[in-house]
């Protein structure tokens, strides 16, 4: 077991920008790291050097003390899980889960003992002498997951392991990955677009953006502490709202106008944002995530802490019901991208989307007006050109 | 297309296609029958008017029939005698016989029995030559004639009735035949080459072929996989350039090639050996863009995942690879396979001192089957020999061949 | 427990001890370099052809120069020295094992080898048939993806094998072999042979380690180089030798004057060319002039008459020009009679009734039967006296009033005017069935709403294979078409057998241009003068293929045969 150091790593494919861009990444021994960030920003491409399966551009790439960037993937010590899992067709069960040690020659009957033990671990111990195309994805899955044990490597790089399986099937192999990373204690990287993964799954989560880094650090902190409006918007579902609003100052009260509303935040909110005083007349990015509202008789505010909307759609889902309105300012955008992965540039209206997750007894329908309690302790403050938090 | 629709027309434009469609292969199918009939016939048999397919011998029966002992007897017929209807059984085919010619009809001649005939006491010139005339039975009626000869011909027994015979010349009557294929023209062909035994060293020829079409295919597919391989997964410098040479390759055709080929092997002395038939053919660039093309195909992870799992690029190559490019082998191997055996022109230039050691089947064939061409029943039965082994081959792999002329445009 | 961890190792050379082997043994590379250049400059005029000395005296300078940089970089431990020394010792050992090879006979031996089998031939078809059973069982078992690994029944197919594999060897009494190759292998020369191919074997093998390429940090990239051109290598080496140098070879030869004995070379320019294409035309008054009315060195190819006058065309080599005209004739008929049938036939096979993929299969056949056989059997189908074409046409002639047979059975290839038509005879049945499984695949890519909106408008059969099928089939159409052309330009095979009374025959009427190239080289034995003419005929052939190539690229998207 060893720790994964990136010391500023990049890539750049061929023709192409910056795959990954300085990098710099300590993944320490044992520990669980998730790689998360929308598509194409780089995460497969950095789990692939780990693997040595794509070249270094720059940098130094560390596994333990060793440096590896000239080290050819099966040198490495390291074991991994594809997205399609990538099974050898041709041969069964028993024979993918062992070739690894066949080809580093161990001895036949300490093959079938490991095989048998890591089919056991993964319950495909009836399924040893099938071929992979007898197999459910599921089964599959479990197959790719035995190969990559059974050699007791350094570190375990998954790049969207779950992605081809079942909503349920899924759920049930998230659980199963972490209790089996607890119980090797083998230091994972694991590559998801899937945030429900990264939150649940990860000791600390790596978010990427377009090849940099933007975050690194346990899943909770992410979600109450994000480093920029990027991770603010990507972390959490559904997505931050983020509203171009105008800060008001009036002695201790601080208070945000947009579209027509105006709302005073609470002080705790001035103490995690102390950057906020300054900001007196400005316009700032306003963040406020969905469960962070409620109706208001389910929660005792001034009447200055509601925000009163027109319900444009509800979604029943249960135990909450999701409020979707729109305040009447335009979208914020961080250097011309769109921040929230929801974001629909072609979307019909001019204003910013808001939704707001209230307690699912509440039955709402479309076109009527809610007043909406906001819990504005909580919420977060950005700067509109630079996207870093008011701290 | 819209020979699936319904109704009457339809039905007749389908009854129509099947008919073109059968009249077609019959006209494929039927050269080939005349190559397997023939193959079996007697050399006698073969230019007889008017053709056939069926192999014939001349008919025998049983001497018992016809109240003898010993071998069965050769079958004849009369057909221009309407008096002597049916077959008859040649017993004796030595009898002694007299021809006479009637005086009336000097033209004709009446085959009896050497002591046949009563002289009449007179003579008559014929051609300068005194004959005695005889009183003969020529169909119940008594002519005179003189003896024109004395001769051996056949005792002729009537199948039908044994208990009448006749007596004529044997070149009178006309062997009856009947269905006989003649399998020794097989063992004949195959037999080391020799003038007495009528042996034609085909079976040489054979093992010949057979031994360079195995080391060819052989070749090609280890060197269309390995270089396949290579162009396909391994990234190196000059790929590209080397790739677009092979490319070009195809364009040039064999005939460029055949001289400068011929003198390399006259300076390594290989002329006339069957290595110059195998070495130089063990390279394909279209079994390399084959191989390359396959192997493209298969997913980058499952080799990404053996490189994860310590193996080496030549384990990957023949331990994952390759079991799951057994379709494009095949594939190979049959193209490899037609092409090695049915070359011809090649080794008409290079294996040309008559040597039959060296010769392969095709150059065997025109050797024998060409102008000053003999025993032509013995080299069909070569040219089914040969021909059998490919298109057995094509049957069997049909499903890889039938696919892949089109994609890879071979010919 | 780890994948390192797996026990002792077997002990091997230290890496330092190895490559200082390595530099040593490219010392006596270079020291043997020198002294075979100073052999190669000195040995005996007469004893070896200027080519192979020349081309031994280029091998040794370059052998030691690239022992010399080898011996440097790797006792300096030079990052590219590995792969110098790599190459330098791979193709040493390619050169001195082929060598060695050659020494021992192993390479004419197959002819040997061929006497063994036809000896042991029984034995061969049953190891055959065992191998086959394996394959057979094989194929049974991967069709249950539940059952697979080791069982009897394939274990069964191969100690077949393995027990015909004994009796082949008994048979086949390899003693001679063996006992001859035990004499050459104690002769010094291929004692030296053998010490070279194993010292750069061996080196070959030590570097090649992964560790030693970490001792000299080779870079991935420059791996994956080495790993690239090894795999190659096999494939590279055959086509250099047996393809890119002749080729090279071909067109220097096409300029000299170029016999196959040593004598009698000499560099003639572009002479070849000139005399193989020159022609020559002129009036003259009488109707069938001769060779007088032309240049000297230009015989008659043909009589003209235009506007009432009377021309005489010669050329200088007038049975090259005739088998072009052939050439010509035999393309304009041959192709369209291939193509044409295949273009109609695909069209019904295509249509997926039952039994399409018997006729398919059919079709097919005659071009994989060996056209040697083909064309034995179409000269007894010709013959004139108790040939069945003869004798179907006199049948016909019963039934069908239109058909008018001759009294005499029609001599097909030995008469002037059919000769030739009887090539394209068989060259059409030939090539028919490969052209339809051409057609077919193009048929693959067309639209089937195409035809579904026909139908649903009311064309009739022949307007839909007019209108939708013909048009769609453009790309392959073309394709085949090309293809076909290529192949009916080196017609040789079946001019080969089937021509009487000589091949050409008669008179000329079915020479074609490979036929008179190969009269050329190997019974006129101009070589240089043949050389030309292939390249003449390559020119015409490769406007066919270039035509192709770009067809390709511009209908890439179009469907067709890709
Ligand atoms: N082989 C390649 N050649 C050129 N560019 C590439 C290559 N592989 C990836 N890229 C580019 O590098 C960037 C990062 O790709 P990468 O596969 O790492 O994304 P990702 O984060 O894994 O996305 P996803 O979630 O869709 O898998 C992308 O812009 C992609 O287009
Ligand atoms: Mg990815």
């Amino acid at each position: 077991m060893a720790a994964v150091t990136f010391n500023n790593i990049s890539k750049r494919y061929k023709d192409g920008p910056k795959a990954v861009d300085d990098l710099n990444l300590e993944i320490a021994d044992g520990e669980f790291m998730v790689l998360v960030g929308p598509s194409g920003c780089g995460k497969s491409t950095a789990l692939r050097m780990i693997a040595g399966l794509e070249e270094i551009s720059d940098g130094e790439l560390r596994i333990g003390e060793r440096v590896v960037n000239e080290v050819p993937p099966g040198d490495r010590d390291i074991a991994m899980v594809f997205q399609n899992y990538a099974l050898y067709p041709h041969m069964t069960v028993r024979q993918n889960i062992g070739f690894a040690l066949e080809v580093a020659k161990v001895r036949k009957d300490e093959i079938n003992r490991r095989v048998e033990d890591a089919a056991e671990m993964l319950g495909l111990t009836e399924y040893l002498d099938r071929l992979p195309k007898a197999l459910s994805g599921g089964q599959r899955q479990r197959v790719a997951m035995g190969r990559a044990i059974v050699r007791s490597p350094q570190v375990f790089l998954m790049d969207e392991p779950l992605s081809n399986l079942d909503a349920k099937l899924r759920v049930q192999m998230r659980s199963d990955i972490i209790q089996l990373q607890a119980r090797l204690g083998t230091t994972m990287v694991y590559v998801t677009h899937d945030q429900v993964e990264a939150m649940t799954m990860g000791h600390r989560v790596a978010v990427m953006r377009k090849g940099v880094l933007q975050q690194v650090a346990p899943p909770q902190e992410l979600y109450l502490r994000p480093a920029n409006l990027f991770v603010a918007a990507f972390i959490g579902s559904p997505a931050m709202n983020l509203i171009t609003a105008d800060v008001t100052i009036e002695g201790d009260d601080v208070f945000v106008s947009f579209g027509g509303h105006r709302l005073r935040i609470s002080a705790k909110a001035l103490d995690r944002y102390p950057g906020l005083r300054e900001r007196n007349g400005t316009k700032v990015i306003f963040g406020l995530r969905p469960e962070h509202f409620a109706m208001e008789e389910d929660l005792e505010v001034g009447d200055d802490q509601v925000l009163t909307v027109r319900c444009d759609l509800a979604e029943a889902m249960g135990a909450e019901v999701h409020i979707h309105a729109v305040v009447d300012v335009p979208p914020p955008a961080v250097d011309g991208a769109p921040i929230a992965a929801e974001d629909d540039p072609e979307a019909l209206v001019a204003g910013t989307k808001v939704i707001a997750r209230v307690d699912g007894i509440h039955t709402i329908a479309m076109g009527q007006d809610v007043r909406l309690a906001v819990k504005t302790h909580l919420t977060h403050f950005f700067d509109p050109a630079s996207g870093a938090p008011l701290r | 297309m819209s020979v699936r629709r319904k109704g009457p027309k339809a039905t007749a434009i389908r009854v129509a296609t099947y008919v073109l469609l059968v009249c077609v292969a019959v006209v494929v199918v039927f050269p080939f029958a005349v190559a397997v009939t023939t193959a079996f016939k007697r050399n006698t048999d073969i230019f007889t008017y008017p053709p056939s397919l069926v192999p014939k011998k001349e008919a025998t029966i049983p001497a018992a029939d016809v109240g003898l002992e010993g071998d069965p007897v050769p079958v004849y017929s009369f057909p221009d005698r309407d008096d002597r209807p049916g077959q008859w059984a040649l017993v004796d085919g030595d009898a002694s016989l007299a021809e006479f010619r009637p005086l009336d009809d000097l033209e004709r001649v009446i085959v009896l029995d050497v002591k046949a005939g009563e002289k009449t006491g007179e003579t008559i010139s014929i051609d300068g030559e005194e004959e005695d005339v005889y009183l003969v039975d020529d169909g119940g009626a008594q002519v005179e004639a003189y003896r024109s000869r004395l001769t051996s011909g056949g005792l002729f027994v009537s199948v039908d009735d044994p208990s009448t015979s006749v007596l004529d010349l044997v070149n009178f009557a006309t062997p009856a035949r009947e269905f006989g294929p003649r399998f020794s023209n097989f063992t004949e062909v195959l037999a080391e080459k020799d003038p007495e035994t009528n042996g034609k060293g085909v079976g040489r020829s054979l093992t010949n072929t057979v031994l360079v079409t195995i080391l060819v295919v052989l070749g090609q597919i280890i060197t269309s996989i390995l270089g396949g391989y290579a162009f396909a997964r391994v990234q190196f410098k000059g790929r590209s350039t080397i790739f677009l040479m092979y490319l070009g390759s195809v364009m040039i055709p064999f005939v460029v090639l055949i001289i400068p080929l011929f003198q390399l092997m006259l300076q390594v002395n290989w002329r006339d050996n069957l290595v110059a038939l195998i070495i130089p053919f063990a390279f394909t660039a279209y079994g390399t863009f084959l191989m390359r093309q396959f192997f493209l195909g298969i997913p980058a992870e499952i080799e990404e995942a053996a490189l994860l799992d310590g193996a080496s690029r030549s384990t990957i190559l023949w331990k994952v690879m390759v079991p799951l490019a057994r379709p494009a082998i095949a594939t190979l191997a049959t193209f490899g396979f037609l092409y090695a055996w049915n070359s011809f022109f090649w080794p008409l230039v290079i294996i040309n001192s008559g040597n039959p050691d060296n010769a392969v089947l095709s150059l065997t064939l025109s050797t024998l089957g060409g102008r000053s061409s003999t025993d032509t029943n013995l080299v069909f039965a070569g040219t089914v020999l040969a021909m059998t082994p490919p298109i057995l081959v094509f049957l069997f792999a049909q499903r890889y061949f039938v696919e892949n002329s089109a994609s890879s445009g071979l010919k | 427990m780890g994948l390192r961890d797996r026990g002792p190792r077997t002990p091997r050379v230290a890496v330092d001890t190895g490559v200082q082997l390595v530099t040593a043994w490219h010392l006596v590379g270079v020291a043997a370099g020198i002294v075979s250049m100073l052999l190669a400059s000195r040995s005996g005029d007469d004893a070896l052809p200027a080519v192979i000395k020349l081309f031994m005296q280029v091998f040794s300078i370059a052998v030691t120069v690239a022992h010399l940089a080898a011996a440097y970089g790797t006792f300096r431990r030079m990052r590219r020295a590995r792969t110098v020394s790599l190459v330098t010792n791979y193709l040493l050992f390619v050169v001195s094992g082929s060598a060695l090879l050659h020494q021992l006979g192993a390479f004419t031996g197959i002819g040997k080898f061929g006497t063994g089998l036809n000896k042991a031939f029984l034995p061969f078809m049953v190891i055959v048939v065992g191998l086959l059973w394996v394959l057979v069982a094989g194929q049974l078992l991967s069709k249950n993806p539940l059952a697979a690994g080791p069982n009897g029944l394939r274990r069964a197919g191969w100690g077949l094998a393995a027990l015909a594999s004994v009796w082949f060897v008994i048979a086949a009494d390899p003693s001679g072999m063996l006992s001859m190759i035990g004499d050459r292998i104690t002769q010094p020369l291929t004692l030296g042979t053998l010490a070279v191919a194993l010292c750069s074997g061996a080196a070959t093998r030590f570097m090649w380690q992964r560790r030693v390429a970490v001792r000299f940090g080779t870079s991935a990239a420059e791996e994956q180089t080495l790993s690239g051109l090894a795999f190659l290598s096999p494939n590279l080496i055959g086509f250099t030798f047996f393809f890119a140098g002749p080729l090279l070879f071909s067109l220097v030869v096409s300029f000299f004057e170029w016999k196959t004995t040593g004598t009698g070379r000499s560099f003639v320019g572009i002479d070849n060319y000139v005399r193989a294409l020159s022609l020559d035309i002129s009036s003259s008054d009488v109707a069938n002039a001769g060779n007088e009315v032309l240049k000297p060195g230009y015989q008659v190819l043909m009589h003209l008459d235009w506007f009432g006058q009377n021309w005489v065309l010669g050329a200088r080599d007038v049975e090259f020009w005739i088998s072009l005209r052939n050439i010509a004739i035999f393309l304009v008929l041959a192709v369209p009679a291939s193509v044409l049938p295949a273009l109609v036939l695909s069209s019904i096979l295509a249509s997926r009734l039952p039994g399409m993929k018997v006729f398919r299969a059919i079709y097919f056949i005659p071009s994989v039967a060996g056209v040697i056989g083909v064309a034995i059997i179409w000269g007894q189908l010709f013959q004139s006296t108790v040939g069945w074409i003869n004798y179907l046409i006199l049948r016909a002639g019963e039934i069908l009033p239109f058909v008018d047979p001759p009294a005499e059975g029609h001599p097909w290839v030995s008469s002037n005017s059919t000769a030739l038509l009887s090539m394209v005879v068989v060259f059409a049945w030939m090539n028919f069935g490969f052209n339809t499984v051409l057609y077919l695949a193009g048929h693959q890519s067309i639209p089937k709403e195409l035809y579904e909106a026909a139908d649903i408008d009311g064309a009739n059969v022949w307007q839909v294979f007019r209108r939708i099928t013909v048009p769609q089939l453009r790309n392959t159409t073309f394709y085949v078409l090309i293809t076909t052309s290529i192949l009916a330009l080196q017609l040789f095979d079946i001019v080969w057998i089937l021509s009487t009374p000589e091949p050409g025959g008669p008179n000329n009427a079915t020479t074609t241009p490979v036929l008179a190239l190969y009269e050329e080289a190997f019974q006129g034995n101009n070589q240089g003068y043949a050389s030309a003419l292939a390249w003449v005929l390559f020119l015409i052939i490769f406007g066919f293929t270039f035509a192709q190539f770009r067809q390709q690229k511009d209908g890439a998207t179009s469907g067709g045969v890709s």
